[in-house]
């Protein structure tokens, strides 16, 4: 069976269930968009979900509407008290399984949208203060404000407020903003003062700049330092200094309340998820790595996305536009349940022995296995990874295929070109480089009158066997040029790649090939012009020899 | 159902991503972009990269900008504005194309043009290759060279007419994606830009580099060694009344000098601030490598004046010596921010949307920052505030799915 008889386009059938985890508002909110578009609903939730949310906003629909919108809104399946504990499958037709109220409770789902909140909590601790009535948290002095008992406690006696922002840790415009409100409502009780001890005032986001005038106007008062200032905590006595280099003196205060900043970060059960679900763990225990191709609310695996504090400090409206493109994504993919699909990469049944390299090294969870290695066409990117690692040779990409690249290479090598230029074989990443590479032609940058260029779909897919067929082609250089670090539309195919030239250089020393006729460059799809001095060097560095 | 037909005007990358999502999701679009290229701002930016990628997103654009240009549901019209815009159950509009345009039915890409006017910035170079045609007529810099440049192509791909043409659409909704312009850092008279050869803005610092590919001073072409970033210049101002954080100026200092220093160690930088925003997830990652590597000042200069050899004497007051101090260097980059496009309040008017008082357009939902109060019509990206072009994007998308549920395709 040849790889060109599998190529066939086939018509799937797809779940159109999506799953939801995480119950709070973006969660519901997921749920509810879904549902109301056709999409039925298993919303696993659990106890305290929601109980951190963005109180930035005011006149927003209680938490309990919402509850009663989503029940109101048909067909959403709702699991509580669960957590994940398995998730089996592909796009289409994941099969997870919850553990809720005690039952092992399994579900089909097309997809999966990640909805976990963010979290919060105290940082008294690390100012070495205790809590108390004149030591409160950030969300402690909210509720006061927020109660009338509380703001006849602040304002009848005439407070002074002190704000311990950004020496714990370096915070975020969300957090900044719920700062600026309520210092904006003390500074607008007769007689009270806020004073606002800070270090980068986090002001990116809309409004927060008019919003920090608009305290300073009614006379709240910031300093703004590059470390704490030193707290007294001694009983209910509170003393704050610190040196101020204009008057070189130490400023002294006496507030009657510390507010204390506070943490927000990622769920703790993202990290558990990103195991389960088979998603990579980006940085500070979010659902979703740095990775521009993620945008905007995409993970390495087809059919799952992730929305809202899951994948990024953010407020309510940031999560609801998640959402709306959440929607879009699962619309793309589901559709109305069927699909047409072209398969990128087959496996030729006779030859896997099902060692499972391809399930391990494959980025997008595409493969799963029957009696053989199996790919899934919907959720494969085409990286070629597995194609390139495979031991038995068993995976083709169709649009790919080794016979099709080894002919190309011969081609390449056996171009034309003027008779003292060296001859230069490029492989480039389709995402990047094989850009920056037409780009460098079309804007008449200087190229090796040798160059030739070939597409590879990404770095990962280029085979040990490529480059030494190049040179024993005729090659007098081979670059290999793959995204930079982070910015793989596969996460790993430049790794991959660097790991196959490192090992190309072993060879080409015990076989006595110089070592600078091969090189490994990374670049982006916009870099043109480095490109050019990329290959023009490797081109004078051959020359010499 | 039959297919609806949308506008978006504007062509960054606000505007390309709605494009891009209603196309995929079936509806015919109308890029409209007043320009000869699609890309806007962002697609001006370098990438970032030190050894790793640091997430700057000008790889995106260029993404999108390809994306855009292979879409069958998308029109794209060029060098065109809005003329005039009717409410008939939807929206009857007449375009209007510049009187002088290159036609992409006939061009080449083959360069004459740009070649034999270089210098003169009558021809335009986009600066991505995937810009269609890739070359554009300057209208404003023509003068009475119009048979002359119309003769220079080979392919008479250059349109020169005396009277800019009309088209007359309809569509059903309108998505508003007209960006922001650039600070003009000529109004801060004290810094000298424009009178300073070596104090440069953000995008003539692209420019630099994409031209000289190292940080070049314009005075001489030499490496700048020692170099200062000035944030905040135009945003964060009360004189000027610009009570607004741009929210992409540290975000792109902080890459643009992390990226510089790694392929030249040497270089010695220095970022004046007020306070420095963050960049992403692992901002307080990156922060510290920003610290080993980059002098941080936490003050902003009073003036800037030059000096022997080009060079530029910094004076300000240093808040942690709580002296006035004062220093040279060769380069001074200013960090200038997003203001309102000034093409806003004309918009604002034909399409009955509101302005916010700093002359953005104002969303007319709390949460939901593309809706405005006028029916059938969407913002996104720098048009409704400053953004970074992951956050265009993902409104872009938002305002894709308003439209979507707008016309009855959602819910």
């Amino acid at each position: 069976m040849t790889t060109k008889q599998q190529n066939q386009v086939e018509k799937i059938h797809l779940e159109t269930t999506v799953a939801v985890i995480g119950g709070g508002y973006t969660g519901m909110a997921a749920a509810k968009t879904l549902a109301q578009n056709g999409y039925p609903v298993i919303l696993a939730r659990q106890e305290n979900d929601g109980a951190w949310h963005d109180t930035s906003l005011t006149g927003l629909d209680g938490l309990k509407t919402l509850e009663n919108q989503v029940a109101d809104n048909g067909p959403i399946d709702i699991l509580s008290q669960s957590t994940l504990i398995e998730a089996v499958g592909v796009p289409g037709d994941f099969t997870l399984t919850f553990m809720s109220e005690d039952r092992r409770v399994e579900k089909k789902a097309g997809a999966v949208v990640v909805a976990t909140d963010l979290s919060s909590s105290p940082l008294t601790f690390i100012y070495g203060l205790t809590p108390c009535a004149s030591v409160v948290s950030l969300s402690e002095l909210e509720s006061l404000l927020a109660s009338e008992t509380g703001q006849k406690e602040i304002g009848d006696k005439k407070k002074t407020i002190a704000f311990l922002v950004g020496f714990a840790h370096e915070g975020n415009p969300l957090l900044m903003q719920r700062v600026l409100e309520s210092v904006r409502k003390i500074v607008e009780m007769d007689g009270c003062t806020a004073y606002v001890y800070v270090n980068n005032l986090k002001v990116a986001e809309d409004g927060l700049e008019r919003l920090y005038k608009q305290g300073r106007d009614n006379g709240a008062i910031y300093f703004k330092l590059q470390t704490a200032p030193t707290v007294i905590q001694n009983n209910g006595d509170l003393r704050i200094t610190f040196y101020d280099p204009v008057i070189r003196n130490n400023i002294e205060l006496s507030p009657d309340i510390v507010v204390v900043e506070e943490s927000l970060v990622a769920d703790q059960q993202n990290i558990s998820l990103a195991e389960i679900l088979r998603i990579d763990l980006g940085p500070a225990g979010f659902l979703q790595k740095e990775n521009v191709h993620r945008l905007p609310v995409n993970t390495n695996r087809e059919g799952i996305f992730v929305v809202g504090g899951g994948r990024e400090i953010q407020g309510l409206s940031k999560s609801l536009a998640d959402v709306d493109n959440m929607l879009l994504q699962v619309r793309q993919l589901i559709g109305g349940g069927e699909k047409t699909v072209a398969a990128k990469a087959v496996v030729d049944r006779e030859k896997c022995t099902i060692c499972l390299t391809c399930y391990r090294c494959c980025p997008h969870a595409a493969i799963y296995w029957d009696d053989k290695a199996v790919i899934s066409p919907a959720a494969c990117q085409g990286c070629g990874i597995c194609a390139s690692e495979c031991p038995m040779d068993a995976i083709q990409l169709t649009d790919f295929t080794d016979t099709e690249m080894t002919s190309r290479i011969r081609e390449a090598a056996a171009a034309e070109t003027k008779a003292a230029a060296p001859k230069i074989i490029a492989f480039c990443c389709q995402n990047s480089a094989f850009e920056a590479g037409t780009a460098a032609g079309l804007f008449h940058y200087d190229l090796p009158a040798g160059l030739q260029i070939i597409k590879i779909p990404c770095a990962g897919k280029v085979d040990i066997n490529y480059i030494l067929n190049a040179l024993v082609e005729g090659a007098d250089g081979v670059i290999v040029m793959a995204c930079h670090t982070g910015n793989c539309k596969s996460e790993s195919g430049n790794t991959y790649a660097k790991w196959r030239i490192n090992d190309a250089y072993r060879k080409l020393e015990q076989i006595g090939i110089p070592k600078n006729r091969l090189e490994f460059a990374t670049l982006a799809s916009n870099m043109a012009s480095d490109f050019a001095r990329i290959v023009i060097d490797m081109e004078k560095r051959i020359s010499q020899k | 159902m039959e297919t609806k037909n949308v506008l978006v005007i504007g062509g960054g990358i606000a505007g390309m991503t709605t494009a891009f999502e209603l196309a995929e999701a079936g509806l015919n679009v109308h890029l409209v972009e007043k320009s000869g290229f699609l890309g806007g701002h962002a697609i001006q930016y370098t990438c970032k990269a030190t050894a790793e990628c640091l997430q700057c997103g000008a790889c995106s654009v260029e993404k999108m900008l390809k994306n855009v240009i292979e879409s069958g549901n998308i029109t794209i019209h060029l060098s065109t504005e809005v003329e005039t815009i009717e409410r008939s159950g939807g929206y009857a509009l007449t375009l209007k194309k510049s009187a002088a345009y290159i036609d992409p039915a006939k061009c080449t890409n083959c360069g004459v043009c740009y070649e034999k006017y270089k210098g003169t910035g009558i021809i335009a170079q986009g600066y991505s290759k995937n810009n269609f045609p890739l070359y554009a007529i300057c209208p404003e810099k023509l003068n009475n060279d119009a048979a002359a440049l119309k003769s220079v192509c080979p392919e008479g791909a250059i349109s020169i007419s005396d009277a800019p043409s009309f088209c007359q659409i309809s569509v059903d909704a309108v998505i508003i994606a007209s960006g922001f312009a650039p600070f003009d850092a000529r109004r801060k008279g004290t810094y000298g830009y424009s009178r300073f050869p070596n104090v440069v803005n953000g995008l003539d610092l692209e420019r630099i580099k994409r031209q000289y590919g190292y940080l070049a001073r314009p005075s001489d072409g030499q490496p700048a060694k020692k170099i200062a970033f000035i944030q905040c210049v135009g945003s964060r101002d009360e004189q000027l009344g610009n009570l607004w954080c741009s929210q992409v100026c540290c975000p792109y200092a902080l890459r643009t000098a992390a990226s510089v220093k790694h392929k030249n160690p040497d270089l010695d930088l220095t970022v004046f601030y007020m306070d420095i925003q963050n960049t992403g997830k692992s901002f307080p990652v990156f922060y510290e490598t920003c610290k080993d590597n980059i002098r941080f000042i936490r003050s902003i200069p009073v003036d800037i004046f030059p000096i022997e050899n080009d060079c530029l004497n910094i004076r300000l007051f240093d808040e942690s010596e709580g002296t006035p101090a004062m220093e040279s260097f060769d380069l001074v980059v200013l960090s200038t921010g997003i203001m309102p496009n000034p093409d806003n309040q004309k918009l604002s008017e034909q399409m009955a949307a509101s302005l916010d008082t700093d002359g953005f357009f104002k969303h007319a939902d709390g949460l939901d920052r593309t809706a405005t109060a006028a029916e059938g019509v969407f913002i996104a990206g720098t048009a409704q505030g400053p953004k970074t072009i992951a956050a265009s994007m993902v409104q872009a998308g938002q305002a894709a799915s308003g439209v979507l549920k707008y016309l009855g395709v959602t819910k």
